[in-house]
């Protein structure tokens, strides 16, 4: 695999430079009123496959709550959104860096909407 | 404005038609085969003596003995439901289904067409006609226009303007939320029965209480957000449906039948080669009901063998013996929209491959090449299943 110019690397003590693979990106998503995606990267949902909750590490400080669905866009692409933490139901999401594609270092926090692969 | 237009016990309407006399005595809709033994939806007659929606067969019998029960038609109510929403939209209005019985839409668009917001919201209750009571409410807002809605009497308009929202929105039952039945119960514990009540409470501490859900039900007796209507893209009405000489609950039958039904829809003109992406299949029961799942293919396509295999394991989920078999094509896309493999599995050619490589290492750096990982296969966080490391070589 080749590393995409960008991405975000955490140096490991021997000095190898190693990449989350699957990182989430942020993604701009309009959601409706239920907090389904509407829109994501400003191209229209066609349709919401499936939806599902991933709540894990919550006896840490770093808890992860994330609303995930799976949609097909107008363009008949799939891909999968989610929206993390609890506020769900907000109707434009963006992230901190709400730039479509920007990189996230880290498990995203504080909210925002993301598309993620390996989901 | 956005309008919303509700039919109440659709599905008990729709079941109805078949036995109309029953509309004007004590029924109600039978609890579904498989779940709760609750019942749907009742007529007035059954109101009127006490049975109420949602209660327990066993209670609802014991309240009103001659109460009947009428077996569910998923299938007719579906069918219902699609023909008034295109109805709508032969009136001009862009429609979005939210649920069975509940739709909504803009009336901005179509507003100078009929001469402004009264006659355009007249004329999409004369669209649907009288025979199934709709009502419809308008607001600025989706869930305002619902809650002016459920307060409509049949064949009324409720328009509800943007400064008296909060005062018409403030005596409302809590019932307009979508809340679970557990949760109204814990509101009308801490004395919070009214919308205007709950929207009274400051919002950190009611998601603090009751959680996300309870923020947003919250939201919504503020009036909720200013969400835009989209209209949905019509079906294409593609079908197929094939009537058995008599009622057949044998599985195998059932498939071979539904494999035929796949080769005859495939086969019709109107699918223009055209890809499947969200099939619908209906059964008419022997007991009279009826039965309907959809489904959407991961992929679309138009290869029977991928379709009947998808389907197939739904026919097991029948709740009886099967009249009369049907295949909608709900949903079809451009035959241009499908992806094929760059490379055929197994086409690899790994010394090139590994030279590519090389020639991207010694172009871009050190660590530009990577391999993947897995360190946490297990893990429910997708990023933390696997790390890219460097492969130097």
């Amino acid at each position: 695999m080749v590393a995409r110019a960008g991405e975000s690397r955490t140096a490991r003590p021997e000095g190898r430079v190693v990449a989350r693979f699957n990182a989430p990106r942020a993604a701009r998503v309009e959601a409706n009123a239920n907090g389904a995606p509407l829109e994501v990267n400003h191209r229209a949902v066609a349709l919401v496959r499936e939806e599902w909750r991933v709540v894990d590490r919550w006896w840490t400080e770093e808890s992860v709550v994330r609303r995930y669905f799976e949609v097909v866009l107008e363009s008949g692409e799939n891909t999968v959104v989610f929206h993390d933490g609890a506020e769900a139901g907000s109707i434009v999401g963006g992230a901190d860096d709400a730039r479509p594609g920007a990189w996230a270092p880290s498990a995203p926090r504080g909210g925002g909407w993301y598309t993620q692969k390996g989901a | 404005m956005i309008a919303c237009l509700t039919i109440p016990g659709l599905d008990l309407k729709a079941a109805l038609r078949r036995t109309p006399t029953l509309a004007l005595r004590p029924a109600a809709l039978a609890p579904e085969p498989q779940g709760e033994t609750l019942i749907g939806p009742v007529t007035a007659a059954a109101e009127a003596a006490g049975v109420q929606p949602g209660m327990r067969l066993g209670e609802a019998l014991a309240t009103c003995p001659s109460l009947a029960l009428v077996e569910p038609d998923a299938a007719g109510a579906e069918l219902a439901w699609e023909e008034i929403v295109h109805a709508l939209e032969d009136a001009g209005f862009s429609v979005d289904p939210a649920s069975l019985g509940v739709a909504y839409f803009e009336t901005r668009g179509v507003e100078r067409l009929y001469g402004g917001l009264e006659p355009a919201l007249r004329r999409a209750l004369a669209a649907v006609g009288t025979e199934w009571d709709a009502r419809i409410g308008a607001a600025g807002r989706r869930f305002a226009a619902l809650a002016a809605a459920s307060v409509a009497r049949p064949g009324q308009t409720v328009v509800v303007a943007d400064d008296e929202l909060p005062q018409f929105l403030a005596p409302l039952p809590l019932t307009l939320l979508p809340l679970e039945r557990g949760r109204y119960e814990e509101l009308e514990a801490l004395g919070v029965r009214k919308l205007g009540q709950l929207a009274g409470l400051p919002g950190g501490a009611v998601a603090e209480r009751l959680g996300p859900d309870g923020r947003r039900a919250w939201g919504l007796a503020r009036g909720g957000t200013a969400a835009r209507v989209r209209g949905r893209r019509p079906p294409a009405a593609v079908a197929a449906s094939l009537e058995f000489p008599e009622a057949v609950g044998n599985e195998l039958t059932l498939r071979r039948a539904l494999a035929g039904l796949v080769e005859t829809a495939l086969a019709r003109p109107e699918r223009r080669d055209r890809f499947l992406r969200k099939v619908a299949l209906a059964a008419r029961l022997e007991s009279g009901g009826s039965w309907r799942r959809t489904l959407t293919l991961r992929e679309p396509s138009a290869d029977p063998d991928r379709i009947r295999v998808a389907l197939s394991p739904r026919l097991a989920e029948l709740p009886g013996p099967v009249v009369e078999l049907r295949l909608e094509l709900v949903e079809l896309t451009e035959p241009t929209g499908h992806q094929l493999e760059l490379l055929a599995a197994g086409a690899e050619d790994r010394s090139r491959l590994r030279d590519g490589l090389r020639q991207v290492r010694a172009s871009t750096g050190s660590g530009s090449v990577c391999t993947v990982v897995e360190v946490a296969p297990w893990s429910r966080v997708p990023e933390s299943r696997a790390l890219l490391v460097p492969k130097d070589e």
